[in-house]
């Protein structure tokens, strides 16, 4: 499954993984300590092929439309991983509730890397 | 899991003694190559022995691919360092606390360079560190101070109980280039002030 799609009386909604990959990515980078998101080898083989938007976020949409999102990160040096890593949970979490009304089952963090902020 | 990488192990140590078994054999002159040749053209001359064969190759492949992709996961289970959150789960991944220890060449200035190596292991969380120090540091007092910093920052920052065992390698003691450069500048003073005393003319 590719996206979610919630019907109405007027038609049907369909929400690309991309919409809540960029969402989580931009949710992501709001939190302080946060420096980057990361990257794969499939996101950075698009990357070089010129492809702007490849993301490292991976989506997955159940057939029950639950949502579980795993997010490669960056972390700024000096900061407590598992902080920031539960900011970044909570406002993924918030921002997809809030922009797409998906229900999410799991926010998975993954750290990467740590560099200077 | 652990019962099919042992019998993964024991499949493959099996293959690899026969095929030493089968050489050994071959060199001895035991086996001629026209029995090998007989051999073959037994099975190929049979059907039944035919599908047999072939069913054996598609099923050695499999083996070979599920015992790799076992053995690949284990490796990248062990890469990482993972706790459960209420919105899921966070993996770290050992080389971002790598990164996160190379940092503490920069707080120690007699540390001149330093190599980490992470493992995650039921024992805890074992960090060998390779350094290459200046010359004018205490070893002992160093290494010490470097494992307690190193013990306390990956504490702190990943917000872990578990037991950290740190190990330290002194691999080399650096010249200070800056110590060398004052000392190669005060040999060119030296020689500088020194008078020219001339030519003896007679």
């Amino acid at each position: 499954m590719n996206r979610d799609d919630s019907t109405n009386e007027l038609g049907v909604l369909r929400i690309h993984k991309n919409v809540v990959s960029s969402i989580s990515s931009i949710a992501a980078t709001e939190i302080e300590g946060v420096k980057r998101v990361g990257k794969d080898f499939k996101s950075g083989l698009l990357e070089l092929a010129g492809h702007k938007f490849s993301s490292a976020i991976k989506v997955e949409i159940s057939k029950n439309e639950e949502v579980r999102v795993e997010i490669p990160l960056i972390i700024k040096y000096g900061y407590n991983i598992p902080e920031v890593a539960k900011g970044v949970q909570e406002n993924v979490r918030q921002a997809l509730e809030k922009m797409s009304s998906l229900s999410i089952k799991d926010i998975n963090v993954n750290v990467q890397g740590i560099e200077r902020g | 899991m652990r019962f099919f990488t042992t019998l993964g192990i024991m499949f493959y140590a099996a293959v690899i003694i026969i095929i030493g078994l089968a050489l050994i054999v071959f060199s001895l002159n035991l086996l001629l190559p026209q029995d090998i040749n007989n051999l073959f053209i037994y099975a190929q001359g049979n059907q039944n022995s035919r599908v047999i064969i072939g069913l054996s190759g598609a099923l050695l492949i499999l083996i070979s691919f599920s015992f790799a992709q076992v053995i690949l996961g284990k490796f990248q289970r062990e890469k990482t360092i993972a706790f459960a959150t209420s919105s899921g789960q966070v993996t770290i991944s050992l080389s971002a606390v790598e990164d996160l220890i190379r940092r503490l060449a920069g707080i120690i200035p007699e540390v001149k360079e330093l190599r980490p190596n992470v493992v995650a292991n039921k024992k805890g969380i074992i960090v060998d560190m390779r350094v290459v120090l200046r010359s004018e540091a205490n070893i002992p007092e160093l290494t010490s101070r470097l494992q307690d910093i190193t013990k306390s920052k990956i504490q702190e920052v990943l917000g872990l109980e578990e037991q950290i065992i740190i190990r330290i390698h002194v691999a080399k003691i650096a010249h200070d280039e800056k110590d060398n450069h004052r000392k190669k500048e005060f040999e060119k003073d030296d020689r500088s002030t020194i008078p020219f005393s001339g030519y003896g003319r007679l």
